[in-house]
């Protein structure tokens, strides 16, 4: 299959709920980024993350092989940073081949499980 | 002023005004010569890897690059010779071409061996010891400019009090010219790193300990799981009982390439050291207040590893087995609240620092956690009559004089 997607994405509605409640790490609260690349090729991206009161992150580096899925927890993120719990952040994934990119929350702040799917605005090829 | 020395995770800088990089020992004592004579302060720097300032001073810093290497080895004694700057990489590599091993090793091997012997540096093993502890002689450029051989170097079984002096001093002594390590036959280790449930570990934590011969874990705080590290000799790798999530890493190899780890992911650390039976209730408290204070900025993770206990005057290890607990922090994050916050709940259980890493002890507290510190600091005085080795940060943990040696 073709690559599909495009070369960058743009979040703007991430927070990572602070609290949690249930069994770790199945039920932690979290920011997801779920990466499709159906292209034939490995697609090496870049993600900065952006602050309301803070210069934006140092670049954090992902690979997502060919015409494979990976998903990456935001709450996760180490190198070069950790990402704040409960801050809002706006996040922006470029890629040097096209993929198909979004954003997963998973709130347990109580114990109704909430989860929300947010599409990410695409720009490029 | 000089140069600028700049430490591994950048928390530490300073100016000097000059860096010495002496190739034989020789060089070493007209460096203190010189030093006394002008009343300068001369500090010994590894590879920088520490947190705290042990090695700051505006005079002298003396770089141990040109003197690496080993000196001699023995299949007979069971004892390694090695020059003060050798890498423990390359020191492992060294000892292995010559059919030998290092009995254990830290997490990581950039350091050198004087800097990792001197300040208590180890891994993980409950019937293994630090770095220090296997320190049975060398030979010591001391304050006055004499060389001072001391333990096997000596003639005595490496238990005398020089010795155990020695073994954890900080630099504060004098400056190895050489270092004599015990050692064992080249041997090699099988590494298991598994993900597993933090629960699981804390209730299996001593069963692990008695069952394989390197047990560690790293605590995640974001998702309140471990990984779990274990190494044994290939012949006595038994069958692992956790409950294992996820299979990180399976590895075999010569031990010095197995222990260590590559890391390339800056960070500040705290860790302190308790006695062992108390250290999963210690955890625990550890692992509680940073889900419910700390967790939504610090990211990176928690190292808990065993230590045998030994006899050197001031390791952290002499009061019988010890647990260690490091907190970790990504370097360009804060830290000091994190630590700030942990180091009295470290305190309450009787634990004691690293000598070379953050904590905020000094003289006054760190006199009480020591039975022999009046013997250590007896016999410094008495190799370092002038003071040459001493700078403001080992004057607050010696002498007390700066009222608090600060995160």
């Amino acid at each position: 299959m073709t690559a599909l997607g495009k070369t960058t994405w743009v979040f703007s509605g991430g927070n990572i709920p602070r609290t949690s409640t249930g069994v770790e790490p199945e039920f932690t609260s979290r920011d997801e980024l779920c990466l499709l690349n159906t292209g034939g090729r490995r697609a090496e991206l870049e993600m900065i993350v952006y602050f309301e009161d803070a210069d934006p992150s140092l670049p954090f580096r992902v690979v997502v092989e060919p015409r494979r899925v990976f998903h990456v927890r935001i709450n996760d993120l180490i190198d070069p940073h950790a990402i704040p719990l409960g801050v809002p952040y706006g996040l922006v994934v470029t890629s040097d081949e096209p993929i198909v990119a979004q954003l997963t929350r998973v709130d347990t702040r109580q114990s109704a499980l909430a989860t929300t799917v947010m599409p990410g605005y695409s720009v490029g090829d | 002023m000089g140069e600028r020395f700049r430490n591994w995770s950048g928390s530490l800088s300073f100016e000097h005004d000059r860096r010495a990089r002496p190739s034989t020992e020789s060089d070493l004592r007209a460096i203190v010569d010189d030093a006394r004579a002008n009343g300068r302060t001369v500090r010994p720097v590894g590879s920088g890897h520490s947190s705290v300032p042990l090695v700051q001073t505006s005079d002298v810093l003396v770089d141990f690059e040109h003197l690496s290497g080993l000196r001699e080895a023995s299949t007979h004694s069971m004892t390694a010779s090695l020059l003060p700057g050798t890498p423990l990489e390359a020191a492992g590599e060294i000892l292995a071409d010559h059919g030998l091993g290092m009995e254990n090793l830290g997490d990581v091997a950039y350091q050198t061996v004087a800097g990792a012997v001197s300040t208590g540096t180890h891994g993980t093993g409950r019937t293994l010891g630090n770095m220090s502890s296997t320190l049975v002689g060398g030979r010591l450029v001391i304050g006055t400019g004499e060389v001072v051989p001391f333990g096997t170097e000596a003639g005595t079984d490496g238990t005398d009090d020089l010795t155990r002096a020695a073994q954890v001093a900080l630099g504060s002594l004098g400056m190895f010219s050489s270092l004599t390590l015990r050692v064992l036959d080249r041997y090699q280790l099988h590494r298991r790193n598994v993900i597993a449930g933090a629960d699981w570990t804390i209730d299996h934590f001593t069963e692990l300990l008695n069952r394989h011969r390197h047990v560690d874990f790293y605590w995640y705080p974001r998702r309140d799981e471990v990984k779990l590290r274990i190494m044994d000799r290939p012949d006595e790798a038994v069958e692992l009982l956790a409950p294992v999530r996820e299979v990180k890493e399976r590895e075999t190899g010569q031990s010095h390439q197995i222990i260590t780890n590559a890391r390339d992911l800056r960070f500040e650390e705290m860790e302190y050291m308790f006695p062992l039976e108390r250290g999963m209730e210690i955890f625990e408290q550890v692992r509680q207040r940073i889900l419910d204070r700390h967790r939504h900025y610090v990211g990176w993770r928690v190292l808990v590893r065993s230590i045998a206990p030994d006899n050197a005057m001031l390791s952290n290890c002499n009061g019988g087995p010890t647990m260690t607990i490091a907190l970790l922090q990504n370097h360009n994050l804060e830290y000091a609240p994190y630590f700030d916050d942990l180091e009295p709940l470290f305190l309450e259980y009787g634990g004691r620092p690293h000598w070379g890493k953050k904590h905020s002890q000094s003289a006054a507290s760190l006199r009480t956690m020591y039975p022999e510190w009046d013997a250590f600091h007896e016999i410094r005085r008495r190799l370092d009559p002038d003071a040459v080795f001493m700078n403001d940060y080992l004057r607050t943990l010696f002498d007390g004089e700066d009222g608090g040696a600060g995160l």
